[in-house]
């Protein structure tokens, strides 16, 4: 992304060079596996790339009551071209691990880290390793701007999303309102079980927040 | 090679030895693959630790099972046993102590005498190290004993994924073989209450509180 980080990255090939390093002094072995070449997905796909930047990511230990890096990479806010979903992905550089994995809901909130302006904290629960957890995440971009563009957009985001719950239970209410006219005799009891009923699953959670 | 405790995976795993001097970074780089944090505080290893460590590739997912052990004599234990059906191995100097690089000898016979004919990779760590002790020109053993040398950093991620490229690239005899993405599943859906933002925000704000462990933006921008 950046030109000073690309610059770099010759810098060390060229002194790499310069030391030999990719010349291959090793002996010859004999390979122990064969392995075929397989197909690679990213699991990236179906989304579109909002935003992509270097960082540095950091989880907060809450047993030693400090910060600890997670990695240094590139951060991507990814936003499902059906559901409309974003989600932060982030991930190592060179060995391309996950480090960062989680959906921007309503409730992701940004706050600021006292001690950098290129910082910023939340919390998630988050899925880098295909299970939940827990999470409280600092990340540090290269510059100021760039903390207050992902920050700025992340929140612009989970509004977005509130929106679209509201929308969403907007829906669920007047689905709700013919069911009423269509049972005048039913109690509110039996209303609420009807909504259970309806196939809006993920409405329904909206609307229980 | 998975210890008997362990798991065993259905994709391609190999036992991998590191070994080197006390104090060289064997345990820290390890610990910087497997979460990403760079742990100052040194604690000697004791024995032996095994850690998986996968890798995605072009040529699918694989495992080291990294034998990460004790540099220092008296915590050394087995050794030989450590050793033993080890498929590679990478040997870790400190660039900045000049006794670490004239013991490499030591511990590339004694790995040797166990396992025959493994890739091995030679690594001279702490090369953000300003006061360097051991100079890339010094560095020859590599070239005696037909040995892979990386010059790497544990703290600044310099080369930090070599040592395992081409590890992978020798077991499996593919010179074109690359890491790539790991898959990002998607992550399933969930609620928070109410009462439990609340808590987390507050616990956020106690931990923005607390400062970040470098302020080395070198590898951002």
């Amino acid at each position: 992304m950046a030109d000073p980080a690309e610059h770099r990255e010759e810098e060390e090939e060229a002194a790499a060079a310069a030391a030999g390093e990719d010349e291959d002094t090793g002996a010859q072995v004999a390979p122990i596996v064969k392995l075929e070449e397989v197909a690679v997905t990213t699991g990236e796909e179906d989304e579109e790339v909002l935003l992509d930047m270097k960082s540095k990511l950091y989880r907060f230990d809450k047993e030693g009551n400090q910060w600890k890096e997670r990695g240094t990479g590139t951060v991507k806010l990814l936003k499902h071209k059906e559901t409309g979903k974003v989600r932060l992905v982030m991930r190592q550089a060179k060995t391309l691990k996950i480090c960062a994995n989680h959906l921007v809901a309503t409730t992701t909130k940004m706050q600021e880290h006292a001690g950098s302006d290129k910082s910023c904290v939340w919390h998630a629960l988050d899925f880098a390793d295909g299970e939940l957890k827990e999470e409280m995440f600092a990340i540090r971009f290269g510059s100021v701007e760039n903390c207050k563009k992902f920050r700025e957009m992340v929140e612009e985001i989970a509004e977005q999303q509130g929106k679209n719950e509201e929308k969403e239970n907007e829906e669920v209410s007047s689905t709700a309102g013919l069911v009423e006219k269509l049972s005048v005799t039913e109690t509110k009891k039996e209303e609420n079980a009807e909504k259970e009923e309806t196939p809006a699953e993920e409405d329904k959670k909206g609307a229980k927040e | 090679m998975a210890l008997p405790n362990q798991q065993t995976v259905d994709y391609p795993s190999f036992k991998l030895v590191i070994v080197g001097d006390g104090g060289t970074g064997k345990t820290t780089f390890v610990k910087r693959h497997l979460t990403g944090e760079f742990e100052k505080k040194y604690e000697p290893t004791i024995g032996v630790e095994v850690h998986p460590l996968d890798f995605f590739t072009n040529c699918g997912k694989i495992r080291f099972y990294c034998w990460d052990t004790a540099g220092q004599e008296k915590f050394g234990g087995l050794r030989d046993g450590y050793y033993i059906h080890g498929q590679c191995a990478i040997i870790m100097f400190d660039v900045t102590s000049r006794l670490t690089y004239k013991n490499v000898p030591t511990w590339h016979r004694d790995l040797c005498r166990v396992c025959e004919n493994i890739p091995i990779v030679l690594c001279g760590n702490k090369v953000d190290v300003k006061n360097r002790q051991v100079k890339a020109k010094q560095v020859t053993f590599h070239r005696k004993k037909n040995l892979q040398y990386y010059e790497v950093s544990a703290k600044s991620n310099y080369n930090f994924e070599k040592p395992f490229l081409y590890l992978a690239r020798k077991l499996a005899g593919d010179g074109n073989l690359h890491f790539v993405e790991t898959p990002a599943l998607a992550p399933p859906d969930v609620t928070i209450d109410l009462a439990a933002q609340q808590q987390h925000e507050a616990e956020l704000a106690a931990a923005a509180a607390q400062p970040l462990p470098d302020d080395d933006d070198d590898l951002i921008e």
